[in-house]
Order: C-alpha cells, then sequence, then structure tokens
C-alpha cells in the first residue's frame, strides 16, 4: 500500500514536472512582440552605470529623446559602475540584455565575444557620424565592424587638491614634471602635512598604461594580438610605488581600501586626506561639487617619451546583437552624440562631446571647472601633436586582469611578497588570463 | 506489535512527503534541471556569451593543480566555518537559555533576538556593518575612550574575516528559536529530580540540558554549516566585492561568482560549484555518521 501510494505521488509529480516544463514551453513561444511592433510602438532598454547625478541627466536626456519621437519609449535602468558588468554580462548570457548599453574600456571584450551590433548598416542614414572626429569614430570600430559608438572623451592628468599644497607651503610643481619629482613632491606634501594626510593616491593599477607608453610599450598590441609589454617593463612601475610608498608620500594600503578613489562618497581628494591622485577629465565637476577645495588638473609626469596621456573615449554606447529594433538604437546614438539639447543636458559628465558643434556649445557656457576640464584637454591635444600616442585598447580579460593587478600591488603593499616575486607572479597570471580569454 | 507499526510508518511517511512537496516542486521544476546544466557545462570552456566547447576534466584538473586562488578561499572558507558555526551556536544557545527563564515579555524579546537573522542575510545589514568596523567606524570610537587606535577592521586583510565573522554570529536568532523550542521541551522534573540529588547547575547543564536538547543541536549544526559554507553577501558587500583585499575576503562562493559573471569562465565556475556540493556534502555526513554517538533522542526504541 505503501508502495502504491509512493508511485502516485511520483507520477502526479512527475505529471507536475512536465506541466511546469510545458508552460514554458508555451510561455516562450507566445513572447514575441508582434503585437507592439505593429503598433508602431517600440520600446527600448538602456542600461549605465554610474551615481544619482549621472542618472538623472541622463533620464532628462530621455525624455527630450522620447519628446521628439513619440514611437520611441526608453526604459532606462542604471547601477553602481561596480556590480553594472555583472549584470550586464548575466543579462547577455539569458539573452535578456537590453538594446543598448555603456562600455568603457573593455568593449574589446564584448566585441571579441560576438554580442554588440553591427552599426556601419546604419552610418549614413539613421546614424550620423559626419560631426563626430574621425579618432573617435574610428576606436569603435573592432574586428572590422563599427561596433560602439564613443559617448564622451576625457584624458586623464593629476588632480590635485590645491588647498593642501597651499597649506603645506609647496608651491604648485611644474607642468613638465617626472615621476622622480613626483615621488619627492608626495613625500614632502605627506612630510609637511602631518599625521594621516598624504601626498597622493597609489594608482599602480590605473596609471599602469600610461607608464608603459611612455616607454613605448602598451597593455595590448590589438594588432597584433599579443600582449604589449614583458615583466621586465612593469617591474619597475611596481618598484616606483614601492620606494614612493616607503618614504611615506603615499596612502596607507588600509586607507587605499577603505576609501576606494574612484568613489566620490570616500576619495581621500574629497576630505583632504590626499593631495593627488589620477583622474579622468571627466570626472573632475563631480568630485569638485562634493568639496570647497580648489581642485584643478595637471599633466601627468613624463617618462623617456612624454606623458603618454592621450585624448581617448571614456566609455560609449553600443547596441545588443540580438536586439529586435536596431534602427531605433541607432537613432537613440545619433540623438546621443548630435543632439544639442541633449549635449547641454549631459554636459562632460560622461567626457568631452565628440563632435566639433557641441564641444563649442558647451564651451561658450562653461564654468569654472569645466573651463578647467577644456583647458586640460586641449594642452593634451596640443601635446599630442608633436609627441602621438596611439589610443589604446584594454587587453581582453580585462575584469580579471585589473583584478590581479590590484592583489599585486596590495601584496606589496601590505607586505606579503617582494616586488620582484609579486611582479613575477602578476606576468604569469597575465599570461595565463589573456591566452584564456582569446 | 510489527504488524501495528508499520501502516502507522506509511501514515507519517506520506504525511512527511506532502510537507515535502512544495520543495520537491520546486526542486524538480527549478533546480534540477540548472544543476544538470551546470554538471555539463563545468566539463566544458563557456565564455557565457558564446556556445560552449567539451573539454572533459580540464577545468577539474585545472581547479586541482594550479589554481592558487581555489586554495586560498577553500581554507578561507574553511577557516570561516569552523569558527562562525560553533561560535554562533553557542551565543545562540546562551541567548535562548537567558530567555527561558521565564522572563516577561518573552515574545518581544524573541522577536527582537530573531529580527538580525532575517536582516543578516542582507545587503543593506552588511553595508552598516562596514560603517560600524571602519577605520573611523562606531567600534574604534569605542575603542578610543580607552586609548586604543582600533585599525580599519575592513580594510586589513588580516581582520576583515573577523568582522565578517561577527556578522554571521549576530544572526544566531533562528537557531536560537529552535533552541528556545528544545528547551522547553525538557521536562522540569528533571531538573527538579537532579537538584534533589545535589546537582549543581554546571552539572545540570552538562547532564541534562545537552543531551536532552541534542537532536535540536544536531539540526541547528548541519543547517548552520550549509549556510556557512554557502555565504556569500556579507563577503561581497563588507569587502570590495572584487574579493579584496588581498584575497582576504575571497569567500569560495564569490570566487565561483566571480569566476563565472566577471571572468567569463562559467565552465570553470560550474566546476567550482561542483566541487562545493561535494564539499559540503562529506561534511554533512560526517556529521550524520557521528551523530549516532552524541544524538540522544528520548523518543527512539531504544529509548536512550
Amino acid at each position: 500500500m505503501l508502495k502504491r501510494s509512493m508511485v502516485g505521488m511520483l507520477a502526479g509529480l512527475m505529471l507536475f514536472v512536465t506541466a511546469c516544463s510545458g508552460t514554458d514551453h508555451t510561455g516562450a513561444g507566445g513572447d514575441t512582440d508582434n503585437g507592439a511592433a505593429e503598433s508602431g510602438q517600440v520600446e527600448l532598454r538602456m542600461m549605465w552605470w554610474g551615481d544619482q547625478k549621472r542618472a538623472d541627466i541622463t533620464n532628462e536626456a530621455l525624455k527630450v529623446f522620447q519628446e521628439k519621437h513619440p514611437n520611441i519609449k526608453i526604459m532606462g535602468e542604471f547601477s553602481p559602475s561596480s556590480g553594472y558588468f555583472d549584470k550586464l554580462n548575466t543579462q547577455l548570457a539569458s539573452g535578456t540584455a537590453p538594446d543598448i548599453f555603456f562600455l568603457g574600456g573593455n568593449v574589446v571584450d564584448y566585441a571579441k565575444k560576438n554580442v554588440l551590433l553591427d552599426l556601419d548598416p546604419y552610418v549614413g542614414s539613421e546614424l550620423n557620424l559626419d560631426g563626430m572626429d574621425p579618432t573617435m569614430v574610428e576606436y569603435g570600430r573592432l574586428d572590422g565592424k563599427l561596433q560602439h559608438i564613443s559617448a564622451g572623451a576625457n584624458a586623464r592628468g593629476i588632480v590635485i587638491n590645491q588647498a593642501l599644497f597651499e597649506k603645506a607651503g609647496i608651491p604648485l610643481p611644474e607642468p613638465n614634471w617626472n615621476w622622480e619629482d613626483y615621488a619627492a613632491v608626495s613625500k614632502e606634501l605627506s612630510d609637511k602635512l602631518g599625521d594621516g594626510i598624504f601626498g597622493t593616491y597609489n594608482f599602480t593599477v590605473d596609471g599602469m598604461d600610461i607608464y608603459l607608453k611612455q616607454r613605448g610599450k602598451q597593455l595590448y598590441n590589438m594588432e597584433n594580438g599579443t600582449l604589449g609589454f614583458a615583466k621586465e617593463d612593469i617591474q619597475e612601475w611596481f618598484q616606483y610605488w614601492e620606494e614612493t610608498s616607503s618614504a611615506g608620500g603615499v596612502v596607507t594600503p588600509e586607507m587605499q581600501v577603505s576609501n576606494p578613489h574612484d568613489d566620490t562618497s570616500k576619495s581621500l581628494l574629497i576630505t583632504g586626506k590626499a593631495a593627488m591622485s589620477l583622474l579622468p577629465s571627466n570626472q573632475l565637476a563631480a568630485f569638485q561639487s562634493l568639496t570647497e577645495d580648489p581642485l584643478i588638473l595637471h599633466p601627468v609626469p613624463r617618462g623617456p617619451k612624454g606623458t603618454g596621456v592621450v585624448f581617448e573615449s571614456s566609455q560609449g554606447l553600443s547596441g545588443y546583437a540580438n536586439t529586435k529594433h536596431p534602427k531605433e538604437v541607432a537613432i537613440l546614438m545619433d540623438f546621443w552624440i548630435n543632439d544639442p539639447q541633449a549635449a547641454k543636458i549631459l554636459g562632460s559628465d560622461r567626457g568631452v562631446p565628440v563632435t566639433e558643434a557641441n564641444r563649442n556649445l558647451l564651451q561658450e557656457e562653461a564654468g569654472p571647472v569645466e573651463e578647467i576640464v577644456y583647458q586640460y584637454t586641449s594642452l593634451v591635444s596640443e601635446a599630442t601633436k608633436s609627441e602621438p600616442f596611439d589610443v589604446s585598447y584594454n587587453p581582453p580579460g580585462f575584469a580579471e586582469f585589473s583584478k590581479l593587478a590590484q592583489t599585486t600591488s596590495q601584496e606589496i603593499g601590505f607586505g606579503r611578497k617582494s616586488v620582484e616575486q609579486a611582479v613575477a607572479d602578476f606576468y604569469n597570471g597575465t599570461v595565463r588570463i589573456f591566452e584564456s580569454n582569446q | 506489535m510489527r504488524k501495528l507499526s508499520k501502516p502507522l510508518y506509511g501514515q507519517q511517511n506520506k504525511t512527511a512527503y506532502l510537507f515535502l512537496l512544495p520543495w520537491l516542486i520546486g526542486f524538480f521544476c527549478l533546480t534540477l534541471g540548472p544543476m544538470i546544466a551546470s554538471l555539463y557545462l563545468s566539463m566544458t570552456k563557456f565564455n557565457l556569451l558564446s556556445s560552449p566547447t567539451w573539454t572533459g576534466l580540464s577545468n577539474y584538473v585545472q581547479i586541482f593543480t594550479e589554481d592558487d586562488t581555489f586554495l586560498r578561499s577553500l581554507w578561507l572558507t574553511f577557516y570561516y566555518v569552523f569558527l562562525s558555526v560553533p561560535l554562533r551556536l553557542a551565543f545562540a544557545l546562551l541567548v535562548a537559555m537567558a530567555l527561558n527563564k521565564g522572563i516577561r515579555g518573552l515574545g518581544i524579546y524573541r522577536t527582537v533576538y530573531y529580527i538580525p537573522s532575517l536582516l543578516g542575510g542582507s545587503v543593506a545589514i552588511a553595508i552598516v556593518w562596514r560603517q560600524i568596523f571602519d577605520g573611523s567606524g562606531l567600534v574604534n570610537q569605542f575603542l578610543s575612550w580607552f586609548g586604543i587606535t582600533g585599525p580599519s577592521w575592513i580594510a586589513h586583510p588580516d581582520y576583515v574575516v573577523y568582522t565578517i565573522i561577527t556578522l554571521s554570529v549576530w544572526q544566531f536568532g533562528s537557531a536560537m528559536v529552535i533552541f528556545l523550542a528544545g528547551l522547553k521541551q525538557i521536562p522540569a522534573d528533571l531538573y527538579e529530580a537532579s537538584g534533589v540529588d545535589g546537582a549543581g547547575k554546571l552539572r545540570q547543564f552538562f547532564g541534562i540540558t545537552l543531551p536532552m536538547l541534542s537532536p535540536v543541536i544536531f539540526f541547528n549544526l548541519i543547517m548552520s554549516m550549509i549556510n556557512s559554507f554557502q555565504a556569500f553577501t556579507p563577503a561581497y558587500v563588507i569587502g570590495d566585492g572584487r574579493g579584496g583585499p588581498l584575497d582576504a575576503t575571497m569567500f569560495y562562493t564569490l570566487y565561483l561568482y566571480l569566476k563565472g559573471f566577471s571572468f567569463f569562465d562559467m565552465g570553470y565556475a560550474s566546476a567550482l560549484a561542483w566541487i562545493m556540493l561535494v564539499i559540503i556534502g562529506v561534511f554533512t555526513a560526517i556529521v550524520f555518521l557521528t551523530s549516532k554517538f552524541w544524538v540522544f533522542y528520548g523518543d527512539n526504541q531504544e529509548g536512550r
């Protein structure tokens, strides 16, 4: 009797299982939005990362877009940068990715996996790129296909908290300083400002590609599909930071961990505990809006071949390869880079506009902070005329690579490994990551 | 005797299956498919976005032979489980015994102490924890009254795991509620009789409370252990979400998550998941096998 009831129950269960998987099938089959397309109403999902301020202006711009294109409705989603790519990856894997989304320097990783929409068919019709700088357009061409439209350009520079320099009684450094000067100034700042205030953040990870370029190397050689540096090239860089840290000029590893430099709510630059760091120019306004201390951008210390800094895409838009509405995606991209109203709303939060027309438009109305940013970026543009550097791409597997680089920097910082050992492990790890992401 | 008990047994089983039915439905409809899929994926190279390619056992080989992070994260997770589970259970039992003293407003206390275990796994609490244990947080302000300058408990690789363990111990609520129910089941005459015979409080605790409570301890131990092996949120939020600083928050589940969703290596992550399943299975089996030496059921046939 027991057996029979067990069998009955199991049979019932199996029935139920088939029943629920059955619903799944009909659910997927019935889920076509022919209805929506027929009525002419199109709905796009868009995703970006950033803080609340960026979300506000992005939504405002999207509102204007929808007024101009009443048949397109945009559903915006955003998340902080830390979880953004995990979320995007999950959605891409499950086929539920947004129709249009932002990518940064890791665009290579996505282009290699063929998940981005080929935009070439729409150029000239829905998507007008005539006003966009040719180098910026080219930046989005990966594997011969246009897959990415830069939404803003920036140049990295050394952000300086002027109030701390004044307090320490140190004059602003020369514009053509080198890394030795940088270490010396950092130490002097730490010494004069006293306990708990430091000269500079440790930007081993973020500044790595700049340092390599200053020596004629790069992180990733995209043309040959190889790593652009050898172990010896990177060893000096880690060594430099080890020495500068030991001298006392650099934020302690603990503070660096609990106050990440790129987190505006915690950055020590804003709280007046660190005087210098490496910063992409588009972030200056966000940083300045949170502190009374005047912040300025200063050129990056020079290496043998110059500063290594270029005017480059800070982030941009890509479409999802499986979007049902590629045309509308192209229309939205066109609006994003060309529309003057959009440019005014968006400002330079994601970087300086990529079309000259919009750049001029914003420059006319620039406030004091934007003025600093424009001065700095034009300085960089001028400098690259005499000291040209290639625009660079992040190597494939960038998320894992940057995690490894950060761990390496911390292993040295917390004294767990010697520089030699840490760099050897770092380079081996880099090669492994690079190969497994080909 | 035998004739009588068998149909009764069947009756009990049926009721048990009826209560298990929602879980069984969930398991067969939702969990089983992905589990089988992940077993397949664990033997492939799958970058999440292109279709997987069969590689046999190479993921497993790589995990066991060349992956230092795997070993480190495994060690960290063991460390966390073996420290946090006993601490949490001891703490839960302590509070349960205090609440079992027949104080007024027991319902309120029970609720108040239970709340942390509802909230404990949440992101919001982990963020609060960050604030409390940060360099200039509450804990260090308290320490500074005694002239102690505490480190940043969440930023130093040597201390951050203890911050996470503290959070886990603080979620003693659900274990406590079960202990409390177990304590109420212990007949008061056992204590009275032993009291007459001159047994002290300590003797009563080890001679009566612990043995009588052993089935409940057994249950709590299994549940806490399985949960702790799978701890994710506190490590993700209290750390930097990337296992940092210095892999000090690289719990096994976090490593698995990063490999799968951030580093585009879902095949590898699936292999990691199956290894974790085996580990949890082994530990649960060990507890079950040893249970006959230390768990006493008052109502079983032998009448122990």
